[in-house]
């Protein structure tokens, strides 16, 4: 009977370690989110021409920022919502949260100083040589500063990931946690969905994070080794298999939390199944293929993958359509569904991820992907189904985690007011860059040419989308902030 | 219509069934009731069949249309074009080193018959940059990369007259922005058998910017 109190005890005490380390977690997440989402509006008002006398080189610097940032806050803060949640169903290590936050910390940290002190600008994916052609533009120490904050961002989230994976299979087995019975015919042990889309993101990105350890090798002989000449098409290849497998990982653990978490909010019933089974089991195996659709314009390159690539990211979409997303809407219809911000940004994150899949299907399609993938096309369907996806479905656990914890209750103005911000700036946003893309406006650049004046106009107007996007992001934080002072603090 | 603001036009329309389908969910829970489990299964297996269906009739579509040079087509003009930090060079003859590359800077103009099939040839002596053209409109008519160590090929056929611009189209460094080159297309008719025009190539290298 002791024995068992003292188990309760110990369980009611890692349970408050976890939630109040989530609870950090969050306001880390939402204090960086609001930084970097500055920043990118920054980006747009450079191109803009807001900032005439502000040399290029600060463009560049904080393009590279954004798009680093914004990975690693996402990644990080989908990987914090899942290690709360699986504790629903396993005992995931109590030191892995806190240890990824102090890592996370530390390489933001590097991040910060490689990019606004050393002017560092060779973009989110630093693809080779660039790092070390600065033409005077960063010194050699903030190329090695930038290096030690992917090195440390990734080699905290190898051990979180890993320690994730471990602590789902003292509790299921391989086979099980990927819900291989189920195709056999059998039921048990059940899988929550939340285990066997969480197994799926944590193997893409410890694949993701161990072939980065390769870039980086080739990198360190390139520096370190006299004559030795890194092959720039393998370089190119390790770049973008990693980012794409870092994106497409966020992305499914904010799926996974979906599947968790919107069940909640009308007691319906999301369970695994043979053909979710299968779905994500195919998900797993294509997203190792489905990057190859960043190498359509090196011509060079096999034509297999090529063609591959552009199967691969058709076929993906199949899973994601008509398993989670036609199954996130059956959960939803004629349900007695309560609408929360949490829960509406759950449902709305379904939508932005369906959107921002269709702008990714067409850039996929080799024959226009030349005249569309360096356009702000791409950027416009990754913002589509990262901001309107990703970060709405992981924003909506967040909320909903501070209003279950403090008991406030929802102010229907805010509320209103929240959702038509977020929707109005988000997608007025997104569809300028879909626009631009169209009309042919290149992406990453600082300021526009002669003959392409409209792309200065389209990112003007994109500013005032942003702005209207912050004012809403602003009151979400002041909602959420409320409930996790008050769930902290009370 | 340009093919670019064609696909906006189909991105549109889907999504806003999309957005449709996802606004008539949220509102049927004003009224709720459960779903009919024959129904949903007939609507999965309809819809799985039209995902899949409308998929892979795109794949074998548009495969084939995909740029890539077809071997058994030769090219009317080869123009070897390279880039470095930040500018382009292009020119009738290879371009062998930073030295040559810096002549053709600044070298008398290729001429370009208008009409005909033209191949780029398409290399880095640095980093890698984006090789894309753009009409005299303001139209990307195609892209290629540039990666230190490989040629890409790019073939386009240039059909009106006037000033083309060649933009780098992946970041390079602080002057990824202002790396250009440009040709006049001039004189000729939208025809392969039409006269031979001229075209000339300045470089943001070669006219100083």
């Amino acid at each position: 009977m002791s024995s068992a109190l003292n188990e309760i005890s110990h369980d009611q005490k890692a349970a408050a370690r976890l939630r109040r380390t989530t609870l950090f977690w969050f306001v880390v997440v939402g204090f960086l989110f609001l930084t970097l989402t500055l920043d990118g509006c920054f980006l747009r008002m450079y191109q803009s021409q807001f900032f005439p006398t502000l040399r290029a080189e600060w463009f560049y610097a904080v393009l590279t920022l954004h798009g680093v940032g914004m990975l690693a806050v996402w990644f990080a803060a989908g990987m914090a919502a899942v290690t709360y949640l699986l504790s629903n169903y396993l005992r995931p290590p109590l030191w892995a949260s806190p240890a990824a936050l102090g890592g996370t910390l530390l390489g933001f940290g590097l991040l910060f100083v490689a990019t606004t002190r050393g002017l560092f600008g060779a973009g989110w994916h630093f693809l080779f040589p660039l790092p070390f052609y600065s033409q005077g533009t960063w010194p050699d120490w903030a190329t090695g500063c930038f290096f030690a904050s992917i090195v440390v961002f990734s080699t905290f989230w190898l051990i979180w990931s890993l320690a994730l994976i471990i602590a789902i299979l003292r509790r299921y087995s391989f086979r099980t946690s990927l819900g291989w019975h189920y195709l056999s015919g059998r039921k048990a042990p059940e899988i929550p969905p939340l285990v066997l889309i969480t197994m799926v993101a944590l193997v893409s990105a410890v694949t993701g994070f161990l072939e980065l350890l390769a870039l980086f090798f080739f990198y360190f002989l390139q520096w370190r080794v006299k004559d030795f000449v890194a092959n720039p098409l393998l370089m190119k290849n390790l770049t973008f298999f990693y980012g794409h497998l870092l994106v497409l990982a966020s992305m499914y653990l904010g799926v996974a939390i979906v599947y968790d978490q919107l069940p909640t909010f009308n007691n319906r019933e999301w369970k695994t199944n043979k053909i979710i089974v299968i779905a994500w089991n195919s998900v797993l195996v294509m997203v190792l293929m489905g990057f190859f659709d960043q190498l359509y314009m090196d011509i060079v390159h096999p034509r297999m993958p090529q063609v591959m690539g552009q199967a691969t990211a058709y076929f993906s979409a199949v899973p994601a359509a008509v398993i989670s997303i036609f199954d996130g809407l059956l959960l939803v219809y004629g349900s007695r569904m309560r609408w929360t911000v949490g829960s509406t940004f759950m449902f709305l994150g379904l939508m932005g991820w369906a959107a921002g899949g269709v702008g990714a299907v067409i850039d996929s399609m080799m024959a226009d992907n030349s005249v569309l993938h360096n356009t702000l096309w791409a950027p416009a369907h990754l913002h589509t189904f990262y901001l309107m996806g990703v970060v709405l479905m992981i924003l909506g656990f967040a909320y909903d985690l501070g209003s279950r914890l403090s008991r406030l209750p929802e102010s229907r103005m805010l509320k209103g007011l929240i959702l038509t911000t977020f929707i109005a700036g988000g997608y007025g946003f997104v569809i300028l860059g879909f626009w631009s893309g169209a009309h042919s406006v290149p992406r990453r650049y600082a300021t526009y040419p002669e003959g392409l004046t409209h792309a200065t106009t389209y990112a003007r107007t994109a500013v005032a989308f942003i702005i209207v996007f912050i004012f809403g992001l602003v009151l979400f934080l002041w909602e959420i902030g409320r409930r996790y002072f008050r769930a902290i603090f009370t | 219509m340009t093919p670019q603001i064609k696909v906006f036009g189909l991105f549109v329309a889907i999504n806003l069934a999309v957005f449709g389908v996802f606004v008539w969910v949220a509102l049927s829970t004003r009224w709720p009731h459960e779903p009919d489990e024959g129904a949903v299964r007939r609507l999965r297996r309809w819809f799985f069949g039209v995902v899949t269906g409308t998929l892979l009739l795109a794949l074998l579509l548009t495969l084939p249309r995909a740029p890539y040079p077809k071997h058994d087509r030769k090219p009317d003009r080869i123009v070897y074009a390279v880039g470095m930090q930040y500018s382009w060079s292009l020119s009738d003859q290879p371009i062998n080193s930073p030295e040559q590359w810096r002549e053709e800077s600044y070298a008398p103009p290729v001429e370009i018959p208008a009409g005909s099939l033209v191949e780029f040839q398409v290399t880095s002596f640095d980093v890698n940059h984006g090789f894309g053209v753009y009409s005299p409109s303001g139209e990307l008519l195609g892209d290629v990369r540039a990666m230190p160590g490989y040629f890409n090929c790019l073939r386009l056929r240039f059909t009106k007259p006037g000033t083309y611009r060649v933009l780098c189209l992946e970041l390079c460094g602080m002057g990824h922005h202002r790396m250009w080159g440009e040709f006049d297309v001039v004189g000729g008719t939208s025809k392969p058998s039409a006269a031979k025009p001229v075209a000339k190539v300045k470089t943001s290298a070669g006219s100083g910017s």
